[in-house]
């Protein structure tokens, strides 16, 4: 919110530089986002008289003047405008000036030394809204009488500085000139001088000139309406014109400008109809009709869908309620009589119309933070007392008031001792007193006992939280001293965190690098995955408002953004990529007992480029397992996004916790990607739930390992893998270890078959094994492999 | 030839042998011809049965002194060789240590996870417990028990993700503490680190993703002093001992009294500089005393109990750190940017 100072300063005293002024702001609580200077850039331009005015010698448009700017001696300025004329009270930029566009210098023109510019209006900035005739043609000529030397900000109230307020979501009572005046001459310790609202009234009975009737209640606790007859529309003066400007409001005319001056002053939008053209001038504040339709006074045509609140007459919407007026009954030149409206709208209401109907307006802003139903007359009245100030008309006697259902504030009782506990701070309770007081609180003390009852336009204070902030924000937030927590806590990471930890640090070590993609998913991209119609991947929860189509569904894979991110490496040039993101899935095929779809822990990873291949990605997630303790079995699977041949699940107990594969060329040509690009993904839950807590160590053995070479025939479409499951189960707990070390396929061996060879090692804890203990235990391992497998031994 | 002459025969060959020896092999020979069982020196050993009774332990002395002086010059010998014959085999070992290798791979985790593991350390040693909840929760949690009602501008779905009228995409972490306090007796100290949503486009400084921290603390007697005080230790380890801790009056629905946190700029350590606009602070935090009613709302009595919560934007905190000037770095995952934290 933008307020001019000088406006600001009439109602409390700001005896501080803006600097220091917005500082002390900041720490009670109001935001000062920043202060402009409006003067900054015209400086040093004052009024000056025209006292000689010649031709130039050697110019046919140019002329020499003298000019009286209230020194001791006039100065010479060569002026090129074709009005200037002696006897002119002008506007001087005197050498050194500041103007918009530039710093006026000492200069000849055409032989003839310029003391200065005369200045037109687009020379100095300043905009029609500040001076009507800076619009004029050539040097601006001021039409009233103002002392010589005079600075011409004055003039055009740019002698002003601009604060850009940033008011609190709990304060809409300060988004106006007089609560941030009363929060300022609490923060200053000035008084503050709010105007005594009086009006003057004609003759006449307001019954007379308009009804109103309030239907929906509910939406507007308060209606209240004056009259203006006799209307003399027309220019505002000077001052108030300003004050708009300030604020960043345009000035329309005299009754409007008072609207928006109220608006701006103590907080309470307004709004002005032409009552002739409210019809049979009978106002009537209802929910809207589905169909009925209002073009507002900008023009726009409004369809309604019904419910929004409305200002209507007897035929139909003639504003919407706190938002816009209509355009039929705007004020216009030919205006005679005004009805001025003052009221408090509901704000959730009025904030789900602006927002269906697309538009906010200033007055929408004040209504959809919260209007004091209380303070609505002092609106009204003050609004009539400009009427009487501006002589814009004259003001028919009696209010209509509607307020069935008046709101009054309690009091509230409060423990100073309470107060002080929570804060952390020492605060007498008459200090506390005097804090509240300044606020315009009632507040007394008894011992411990704060009795309090809060002004009326302060909605916001409900209790003794409230109270204590209100107190510590003027004593001081610096007084809060730093102490620390008493009492021992045991301080931990969550299990959850500390199995991500753990992969992370595993993964860092294996030369992949984390990646955080966002959480949304691309129906296209989930779609390119060429999933089967029955997965549940494809169930993804849709959100009611997203962003766009791209993050329009919570991702039921991290597989979508990792590829993605592969994709934007390979784009950029990065050739070989080891990443990962670790995160949520959304599976809103499974729900909780909250109705809420399941998250799980996933993790994903990528990898292309330097020497990868299927192995060595599978190899990382089987050291993952390894590292956990996870046990589990390598079996083929089924992923359509993977190549068919080179994909792989690691299973527990039927439980999949890791797939592994190569990404199939179509999927990988739809991500724009190229070449072999190998993921990964595993189910965290899954994975920790397989891995078995490590117990104690075993001890180290004492008696030697035997080791065994077994090279094996069979057909060639035969995976390793179960071969060398069912050749442990055989040897059973002797076996140490077994290891594949060489595949072999040729004309030795025959077609369509091949020779694996096997290193077993076996050992006892509690003795040296026999060479008939090996020979038993190699027979039942070849048996298996024989009758299982149909392998035989190579000879 | 009698043993003293034969004795005499032996030193010259052996200094004249010696003199000649270039390898460690040409030693040991001599070793053997003059020391084996077989060698010259034994052979004179054995010769002496044939000497009198009074000559042999005079010829014995004389023997085993030669035999002494042989090994002892032989050893010299061996050694210097040996250590010869070390030097030129690393001369001839040595490599250019200075010529580039491909190095082992290794990888690192993302600038969120680095500050996020700051400021988790950080935390639980002063006694708080990590927490977390669902990202996708319901309106009771992330609005309602945070004093959030149905009508407060917040909730508009300008800011707000929704799935239906009652489930939303958390809008901050505030909701793991809703059902912390509806399910645990004080004291409770907890911190909720985890993805937020807000309804806000992709740019610079915005992102409908990001991740915030909140801390609780629910106890008898908890002030906004220790508030001030845990925020103030929490500044200190994660940025160093010089940095101050400024309290600014501010709003949030959940807390009363509440307000804004200002850091000494980390960057210029409080001179002023672009970061903090020349202000000498960094808005780095929100917090306060939590709000009576939502303490009574979630079932804790607020006569009795006291508590204050605090919240930072993780990114925030992260691009402070390193300087990251545009968050959409963070969720791009160049390599070239991520390979440049450590």
């Amino acid at each position: 919110m933008k307020v001019s100072m000088n406006l600001l300063k009439k109602y409390a005293a700001i005896p501080v530089t803006p600097e220091e002024y917005q500082s002390r702001m900041i720490m009670t609580g109001t935001g000062v986002e920043g202060i402009d200077d409006l003067g900054e850039k015209l400086q040093n331009v004052v009024v000056g008289r025209v006292l000689t005015c010649e031709a130039h010698p050697n110019s046919d448009h140019l002329h020499v003047c003298t000019v009286d700017v209230g020194q001791a001696e006039p100065l010479q300025i060569v002026c090129g405008a074709p009005n200037v004329a002696a006897g002119q009270l002008v506007a001087v930029a005197m050498i050194g000036a500041v103007l918009p566009g530039g710093v006026i210098k000492k200069g000849k023109l055409r032989g003839v030394e310029s003391c200065g510019m005369l200045c037109s209006g687009p020379e100095m900035g300043v905009p029609v809204e500040l001076y009507p005739s800076v619009g004029d043609e050539g040097i601006l000529v001021f039409r009233e009488d103002h002392p010589l030397g005079t600075d011409v900000r004055e003039i055009f109230g740019l002698n002003d500085h601009v604060i850009d307020f940033e008011i609190l979501a709990n304060r809409p009572d300060t988004l106006c000139v007089w609560g941030v005046a009363r929060e300022t001459a609490a923060a200053m310790n000035t008084e503050l001088t709010l105007p005594q609202i009086t009006v003057r009234e004609a003759d006449g009975d307001i019954a007379d000139f308009a009804r109103v009737e309030v239907r929906d209640s509910d939406l507007c606790p308060r209606y209240a309406a004056r009259v203006i007859k006799n209307v003399r529309i027309g220019e505002s003066p000077a001052w108030l014109r300003q004050a708009l400007h300030a604020a960043g409001m345009r000035y329309i005319n005299n009754i409007v400008d008072i609207t928006n001056f109220v608006m701006l002053e103590n907080g309470h939008p307004m709004h002005a109809f032409d009552l002739d053209k409210v019809r049979c001038r009978h106002i009537i504040v209802r929910r809207a009709e589905p169909g009925e339709n209002l073009r507002t006074l900008d023009g726009k045509d409004h369809a309604l869908r019904g419910g929004e609140l409305m200002i209507c007459d007897e035929q139909g919407p003639t504003g919407l309620a706190g938002i816009m007026g209509g355009e039929e009954s705007e004020i216009t030149e030919n205006t005679r009589e005004v009805l001025f409206e003052a009221a408090a709208f509901d704000r959730t209401s009025i904030r789900l119309t602006a927002r269906a109907l697309g538009f906010r307006t200033e007055a929408s802003g004040h209504f959809e933070r919260g209007v004091s139903p209380a303070t609505v007359l002092d609106g009204l009245n003050r609004a009539c007392q400009l009427v009487n100030e501006l002589d814009a008309g004259d003001v028919v006697p009696g209010v209509i008031a509607l307020y069935p259902d008046p709101v009054c504030q309690q009091p509230l009782t409060a423990s100073v001792a309470r107060i002080n506990r929570r804060a952390g701070v020492e605060v007498s309770g008459e200090e506390m007193v005097r804090i509240l007081r300044k606020l315009c609180f009632d507040a007394t003390v008894d011992g411990d006992t704060l009795t309090a009852t809060a002004p009326s336009f302060r909605q916001d204070v409900e209790g003794e939280a409230d109270l204590c902030e209100e107190v510590l924000r003027y004593a001081g937030y610096d007084l809060i001293p730093s102490t620390e927590l008493k009492g021992a806590a045991n301080g931990k990471r969550s299990a959850h965190m500390l199995q991500n930890d753990r992969l992370r640090e595993l993964l860092t070590g294996l030369g992949y690098y984390e990646t955080m993609t966002f959480s949304f998913l691309a129906k296209k991209k989930l779609e390119q995955l060429l999933l089967r119609p029955d997965d549940d991947r494809l169930n993804a929860l849709p959100l009611r408002n997203p962003l766009g189509e791209d993050s329009a569904f919570m991702r039921t894979t991290l597989l979508c953004g990792v590829l993605t991110t592969a994709a934007t490496n390979q784009a950029h040039g990065n050739s070989d990529v080891r990443i990962y993101e670790v995160g949520k899935v959304f599976d809103n095929a499974h729900r909780t007992a909250e109705n809420l779809p399941t998250e799980r822990g996933s993790l994903c990873l990528c990898a292309f480029g330097g020497g990868e291949d299927f192995y060595s990605v599978r190899g990382a997630v089987e050291l993952m397992c390894k590292a956990v303790g996870a046990e589990y079995e390598i079996v083929p699977a089924e992923e359509p996004y993977y190549h068919p041949g080179r994909q792989a699940a690691l299973v527990f107990k039927g439980q999949r916790v890791a797939l592994v594969g190569e990404i199939h060329p179509e999927v990988a040509e739809s991500y724009e990607l190229s070449g072999r690009v190998y993921a990964a993904e595993i189910d965290v839950d899954a994975l920790f739930a397989a891995a078995e807590p490590m117990g104690h160590v075993k001890p180290i053995a004492r008696f030697p390992a035997v080791a065994r070479d077994l090279a094996l025939v069979m057909q060639d479409d035969q995976p390793v893998g179960p071969v060398m499951t069912a050749m442990k189960k055989a040897a059973g707990k002797l076996l140490e270890d077994i290891s594949l070390f060489d595949v072999f396929r040729g004309p030795q061996v025959g077609l369509g078959r091949k020779s694996v060879a096997f290193s077993l090692s076996f050992r006892a804890e509690d003795h040296t094994l026999t060479d008939e203990e090996i020979v038993r235990l190699m027979n039942k391992v070849l048996k298996t492999c024989r009758e299982e497998f149909g392998a035989e031994i190579r000879s | 030839m009698g043993i003293r002459e034969e004795l005499q025969r032996l030193d010259e060959e052996l200094d004249m042998e010696m003199a000649r020896a270039e390898t460690l092999a040409n030693i040991e020979a001599l070793r053997v011809r003059m020391l084996g069982k077989k060698g010259q020196l034994t052979a004179l050993l054995r010769s002496m049965g044939a000497l009198s009774a009074e000559e042999r332990p005079k010829m014995g002395q004389l023997i085993n002194e030669r035999r002494e002086r042989f090994t002892q010059l032989l050893d010299e010998r061996q050694q210097k060789l040996q250590q010869l014959e070390q030097e030129m085999r690393l001369k001839r070992e040595q490599i250019d240590v200075t010529e580039p290798r491909a190095l082992p791979r290794l990888g690192n985790l993302h600038p969120n996870t680095l500050v996020l593991n700051q400021v988790v350390d950080c935390l639980t040693g002063l006694g708080f417990e990590v927490v977390e909840g669902p990202e996708v929760e319901l309106d009771l949690f992330n609005f309602e028990l945070m004093n959030l009602p149905k009508d407060h501008p917040a909730r508009d779905a300008q800011d707000t993700f929704y799935i239906d009228d009652n489930v939303v995409l958390r809008t901050h972490t505030s909701p793991v503490q809703a059902r912390i306090m509806t399910t645990r007796k004080p004291p409770i100290r907890i911190i909720s680190p985890g993805r937020v949503y807000r309804a806000d486009e992709v740019d610079a400084t915005h992102s409908p993703v990001f991740h915030q921290i909140e801390g609780l603390v629910i106890d008898e007697g908890v002030s906004m002093a220790d508030l001030k005080g845990t925020l103030d230790a929490f500044a200190k380890r994660l940025y160093g001992e010089d940095i101050q801790v400024r309290f600014r009056p501010s709003f949030f629905p959940f807390t009363e009294p509440s307000a804004e946190v200002d850091l000494t700029c980390v960057n210029c350590r409080g001179k002023g500089c672009r970061v903090c606009k020349n202000t000498g602070w960094i808005e780095v935090l929100g917090c306060g005393m939590v709000n009576p009613k939502v303490l009574d709302m979630c079932g804790i009595d607020s006569k009795k109990y006291s508590g204050f919560a605090f919240g930072v934007g993780l990114e925030r905190i992260t691009m402070l750190r390193y300087g990251i000037q545009d968050m959409r770095l963070m969720y791009e995952g160049d390599l070239r940017f991520l390979k440049q934290f450590r």
